[in-house]
């Protein structure tokens, strides 16, 4: 395999990872689908979880009334939480790699010692980064939308397309932070931590500002909820969320150029 | 002054504390091979990564080949080969495909005279590089240097790790490289193959650059350490009046002295008694220094 370009290096170094990743998310997908029918003929089961503290529920699952419709069910299974915290797992894991992972493992120097701008670097491994999400997101669509054929669910493919560039639109902005932060500091360990902790913080502040009345005006600031609140699964992608989204990410790969640009790399 | 392919003025880069380099004014002249000479920890390396823009000099300038290191890093670095001190290769490749991927980053490389280059320093390059040893991975990073036909080789320890045949496949490659015209500049902690491959060495220490000499010149000053073992017991005097000898002293029956200088003046007295061994060893980098500050207080510090 020739390796011509940073870009398709990254890619390359993530393949088997990267196969993993979609044959649990494909997995994951099927499994979900295929409980669809026992929840569909079991009405009982939204009594039973309304039985349960309403804001602690909201807090996994989210806000919705019917979980035994199709879109209900989908979204308090995969697009409030754990769709969009897998695709962060991902993106952070290698936002953080990046340009930190060479850096700390002593091969950056010999990277850049080619006549190329450092900017390059960043923004072909960020490339690769965003090919990486979008493909896992067509993996999890693929398996969502052939497990709604084979079990009957009724539910508008384009629509699940749409949630799930969502969840994955989120991802790439923790990603690119986790980047920023690893060309920033050259840590990886620092990148996946402080990522993460800003992750789950701002799902739990998303999660209960959907329930708990107080937190609500704070959400706003959680980019988990530019990615759910809008509910693309039943309206469609929310123009002005997504572009929320997408200038976090422009905002953190900007910061990740720029802080690179400036600093000393460590040996 | 183009002639200077590397020229550092004043260059200072302060590390919170001790760790740095400070006022040090290198000039490196196009088609030398100039050693960077230095303890381990002595600035080398920060010097060598502030030529190719890793990091910034805190104070001072720096230039390759005329152009500003920082501002005109891309056009330097196009020009010049590196090998870094701390190597670390992608452990997951194989030495071919990490050679591919180097040329195919840096662009118009000839596939065949990286085969050549491989060849010569019989690389592995069908092993994974995880599976290489020391020197192995040593050789692969030297062919990356040299595989574009830099004008300026710019090599951090270069000779680490390789084993004494491979070294000699290595000053054959400095040579080939000096006789068309290129510019080495290398690091070392190691005196004699500074002193075997250099024409000119610069003597680091505590990020100061304390000499710059000719090798030959630093080798008329070399010093020694001796030990000769007589038949009979020599007494030490008829040695210590001898000129460039110092710290005679006799240890287990065997005399001790320390030659700054040609031998010849110690050899002829010696052989006038009847010798049973004598071992002469190299110098410890410490002990090059002593030596020259000694003979600079010695001449006046002029």
């Amino acid at each position: 395999m020739m390796l011509r370009n940073i870009f398709l290096k990254t890619f390359h170094d993530q393949r088997r990872s990267l196969l993993w990743w979609a044959l649990g998310i494909l997995s994951y997908a099927l499994t979900i689908a295929a409980f669809y029918p026992a929840i569909r003929n079991m009405p009982a089961f939204n009594e039973l979880l309304s039985a349960a503290p309403k804001e602690l529920m909201a807090a996994f699952v989210g806000n919705f009334t019917d979980l035994t419709s199709p879109a209900g069910y989908l979204n308090s299974q995969i697009f409030f939480m754990i769709g969009p915290l897998l695709f962060v797992i991902y993106t952070i894991g290698q936002g953080s790699r990046a340009i930190a992972g060479e850096e700390e493992n002593g091969t950056l120097d010999l990277l850049l010692a080619n006549p190329m701008p450092r900017w390059r670097a960043v923004a072909e491994k960020f490339g690769a980064l965003v090919l990486g999400t979008l493909g896992l997101a067509v993996v999890l669509w693929v398996g969502l939308a052939a497990g709604a054929v084979v079990v009957k669910m009724d539910i508008n493919p384009v629509r699940l397309a749409e949630a799930t560039f969502s969840a994955a639109l989120l991802g790439l902005a923790f990603g690119a932070l986790a980047l920023a932060l690893g060309c920033a500091a050259g840590n990886r360990g620092l990148s996946i931590g402080v990522a993460s902790g800003l992750a789950l913080a701002t799902y739990l502040l998303n999660a209960l500002g959907a329930s708990v009345e107080q937190a609500d005006p704070y959400r706003k600031l959680s980019p988990f909820y530019y990615a759910t609140a809008a509910d693309p699964l039943t309206n469609g992608l929310n123009w002005g969320h997504v572009a929320v989204l997408m200038g976090l990410i422009a905002v953190f790969f900007a910061t990740a150029l720029f802080l690179f640009q400036r600093r000393d790399l460590a040996v | 002054m183009t002639d200077n392919v590397i020229r550092t003025e004043r260059l200072t880069k302060s590390y919170g504390k001790s760790r740095g380099v400070v006022d040090l004014d290198i000039t490196v002249n196009c088609g030398e091979i100039y050693g960077y000479l230095g303890p381990n920890g002595a600035g080398k390396t920060t010097t060598i990564r502030t030529l190719l823009d890793f990091i910034r000099p805190t104070r001072g300038r720096v230039t390759v080949f005329g152009l500003d290191a920082h501002a005109d890093s891309l056009a330097i670095r196009r020009r010049v080969g590196y090998l870094p001190g701390e190597l670390s290769l992608y452990k997951d490749m194989t030495g071919h495909g990490f050679l591919r991927y180097m040329a195919g980053l840096r662009g118009g490389v000839e596939w065949k005279y990286v085969e050549t280059l491989a060849g010569h320093l019989a690389c592995n390059l069908a092993q994974p590089i995880r599976t290489l040893s020391h020197g192995n991975k040593q050789k692969l990073g030297l062919v990356q240097a040299f595989m574009h036909k830099p004008e300026l080789l710019i090599l951090d320890e270069p000779t680490q790790g390789l084993d004494p045949l491979v070294q000699q496949r290595f000053y054959h490659l400095l040579a080939e490289a000096r006789a068309a015209g290129r510019t080495v500049f290398l690091s070392s902690h190691v005196l004699p193959e500074v002193a075997k491959t250099c024409d000119r060495v610069g003597i680091i220490r505590e990020g100061r650059l304390v000499a710059v000499e000719q090798v030959a010149a630093l080798k008329a000053k070399a010093l020694r350490r001796l030990e000769i073992r007589f038949a009979a017991a020599v007494p030490p005097a008829v040695f210590a009046g001898l000129p460039g000898v110092r710290d005679v002293r006799v240890e287990n029956g065997a005399l001790h002295c320390t030659v700054v200088g040609p031998l010849d003046l110690v050899v002829k007295t010696a052989a006038q008694f009847e010798v049973v061994d004598l071992v002469s060893h190299e110098p410890s980098l410490e002990e090059v220094f002593l030596a020259h500050y000694s003979s600079e207080e010695a001449g006046g510090r002029t």
